[in-house]
């Protein structure tokens, strides 16, 4: 300052702060200054930004007090019967992993490839994407892989929540921790040389399909013999391999399989 | 936008903007925080929870010199509940068919006062900064603590001797 | 009076050029939904700040009730929602403000995209915009846990094995995220730490980042 010392624009401080001292008052310039289309930020932008924010709050706020937030079961580690299931974000990426080609041997593709060259493309968009022309029309390549990366990942996410609603619809009725009834009826050897414990476990205990212990409590054989003939949820029809009557013991035995304590409503 | 009405009377318009942001500023604000703040001062709002009454003992243990009753009471503090109940004590004596079960909490500074402690005789003595009380509980003049000792509130059931919530004493 | 204070505050901080800086700059019309009205696309940004906004202060009330504790952390959960008054309500804004504020997030990162925001000279911005979207994801992970439900438990351990089959560092990833061999007492202090204290820590310097690069270079100009 010292060096460049001008007489015209002497510069006072505030004390020996280094805050200058000004001679005239700050008088908020009218939005009318402003030329063309532009507006101020304060006062006109941000009312109209605020008005906008009132109407998202009131819809969030009826939101929130129409839909109780869940919360489930204190977490049980031993808990076989329960559907893991992510927050819906990231329903798609489960749902990734439960291709063929993106599980077992190949899982790195569903956990590591494909997620890396999608984040990392669009984490590098600008600088795949350099040319000047913004609209989306005159750029239809980007425009294209987008939507495609938008379609798959809306797909894959419905898929995700689709299946794991049918998965919910099937599931247990019977419950996990109940004792198996009549260990030594001929009817659970049938049952083991089935198909039925490939997804049912060889303890009634429910693999991939639900626990079998106490499904007494819920139906009675003529309906087991339908859900074996029908399927039901992700169940397949016609599972049941064997003779009409070795299906009429199974089923009889599978109705036996009760907790003997009151139904409850199932969350 | 219309344009600006030049030389209205009353409010300008940028005064006119900056009250409605204002208010909408305060719209927002309050529609946030009030449910959070009601939520946030609940406790001052509880009402203490009722204490039930704690069977000690049988009044017949109980003799004119005050005795020291060691007895547990449930309380939830929130999601916790001590298994067995919080420990509590009381100085408990009777003149007569007249009950009188004191908490030992000193009035002054929360310390616990014992009878005829420190080589005193005939008082409860407080060992923090030697309150006394006389026998009823009551602060001896001159001494630190400003007021008697707080009482339980007292049943006779059957016999036997039940304590309840605990009372401040003018 | 308030005029008077605030002079003789701004005498001796000069604070004044700070906020006529924010409050005199001009913001163009296209961006301005009464101007048209297809320009409320243009909202999605401001209003992910708003919900961020709400979920700050949401979560810093229900951590005044909160345990991170594998005894206690359900239980807190449920006595403070079931409870404390409004707590329903508290809780409620804090889960069902993480998911709108991912769709807001969502809908203004193609906003950008669709409108070729991210173009030069506006590149690195873009780059902060999407560390933030990790951010938030990440504030989902760590937060869906906490509740300490069986929902919360299951879907960490299916996250961590996820992150888990990584190759090479996918066995550090789930060990650092997990504080021990299984998810348990450790991994609940842990995701609580992460989601209260560094991630929203990251966030705020991601958006202030984010903010400030929105001032030096204005808003994108209409198509």
């Amino acid at each position: 300052m010292a060096h460049h010392h001008d007489n015209d624009k002497e510069i006072n401080y505030v004390g020996d702060s280094r805050v200058i001292e000004k001679k005239e008052k700050m008088v908020p310039k009218d939005y009318s200054e402003f030329p063309g289309k532009t507006e101020a930020f304060f006062p006109n932008f941000l009312l109209k930004e605020w008005m906008v924010a009132v109407v998202v709050l009131v819809g969030f706020m009826a939101l929130v007090m129409t839909e109780e937030p869940p919360i489930g079961e204190q977490a049980d580690p031993t808990n076989t019967g329960f559907l893991p299931v992510p927050d819906w974000y990231f329903l798609f990426l489960y749902e990734l992993l439960k291709f063929k080609w993106a599980s077992g041997p190949f899982v790195v593709i569903g956990t590591a490839i494909v997620p890396m060259l999608a984040f990392g493309a669009l984490f590098l968009v600008p600088w795949l994407d350099t040319g000047k022309e913004r609209r989306p029309m005159k750029r239809p390549i980007t425009t294209g892989i987008m939507f495609l990366a938008l379609i798959g990942t809306v797909a894959l996410t419905w898929v995700a929540w689709d299946e794991h609603e049918k998965q919910l619809a099937s599931l247990p009725k019977g419950e996990a921790e109940a004792k198996i009834v009549d260990q030594r009826d001929p009817a659970y050897d049938i049952y083991k040389n089935n198909a039925c414990v490939n997804c049912h476990g060889q303890n009634l205990e429910g693999l991939q399909g639900p626990p079998l212990r106490g499904v007494g409590d819920y139906y009675k054989p003529k309906e087991i013999m339908k859900i074996m003939d029908e399927g039901k949820g992700n169940m397949p029809a016609g599972m049941f391999q064997g003779t009409a009557l070795e299906k009429k013991q199974l089923a009889d035995w599978l109705s036996k399989q009760k907790t003997g304590r009151k139904i409850t409503e199932e969350q | 936008m219309s344009e600006n009405k030049q030389a209205k009377p009353g409010m300008s318009r940028r005064k006119f903007l900056t009250y409605t942001i204002a208010s909408t500023a305060g719209f927002l604000g309050s529609g946030m925080l009030f449910p959070m703040v009601r939520f946030a001062i609940d406790p001052l709002l509880q009402k203490g929870s009722d204490t039930k009454f704690v069977d000690i003992g049988t009044v017949s243990e109980f003799g004119s010199k005050p005795k020291a009753v060691e007895f547990r009471i449930q309380r939830k503090d929130g999601w916790y509940q001590e298994k067995g109940g919080e420990k509590a004590t009381a100085w408990v004596l009777k003149e007569g068919s007249e009950i009188l079960a004191l908490s030992p909490i000193c009035k002054h500074l929360g310390c616990t006062v014992k009878w005829e402690g420190g080589g005193r005789t005939n008082v409860f003595y407080c060992p923090c900064h030697g309150g006394e009380y006389t026998k009823d509980g009551v602060n001896v003049p001159g001494t630190p603590p400003p007021k008697p000792l707080d009482v339980y509130a007292t049943k006779i059931e059957g016999g036997r001797l039940l304590l309840g919530a605990v009372k401040e004493r003018g | 009076m308030l005029k008077n204070a605030y002079e003789w505050l701004d005498k001796r901080l000069d604070i004044t050029p700070m906020w006529r800086d924010i409050a005199d700059h001009e913001v163009p019309e296209h961006v301005n939904p009464a101007h048209h009205f297809s320009a409320f696309i243009y909202c999605f940004g401001g209003l992910t700040f708003f919900i961020v906004v709400i979920q700050i202060l949401s979560g810093m009330f229900l951590a005044l009730y909160y345990v991170p504790d594998i005894q206690n952390a359900w239980k807190s959960v449920d006595y403070l929602q079931n409870e404390i008054a409004f707590g329903q309500i508290v809780r409620g804004m804090h889960h069902w403000g993480a998911s709108v504020s991912i769709v807001m997030l969502f809908l203004h990162t193609l906003r950008v995209f669709f409108t070729g925001s991210y173009k030069h000279p506006r590149e690195f911005n873009w780059v902060i915009g999407m560390s933030i979207f990790f951010v938030m994801l990440g504030l989902g992970f760590t937060g869906y846990l906490l509740p300490w439900d069986n929902k919360a438990y299951f879907a960490t351990k299916v996250g961590i094995q996820i992150a888990a089959s990584v190759p090479y560092v996918g066995g550090a990833i789930a060990t650092f995220l997990q504080g021990g061999e299984i998810v348990g007492a450790q991994t609940l202090a842990r995701f609580f730490a992460l989601h209260v204290f560094f991630l929203p820590a990251v966030l705020l310097g991601l958006l202030g980042a984010h903010f400030v690069l929105i001032r030096r270079q204005g808003i994108s100009g209409p198509l």
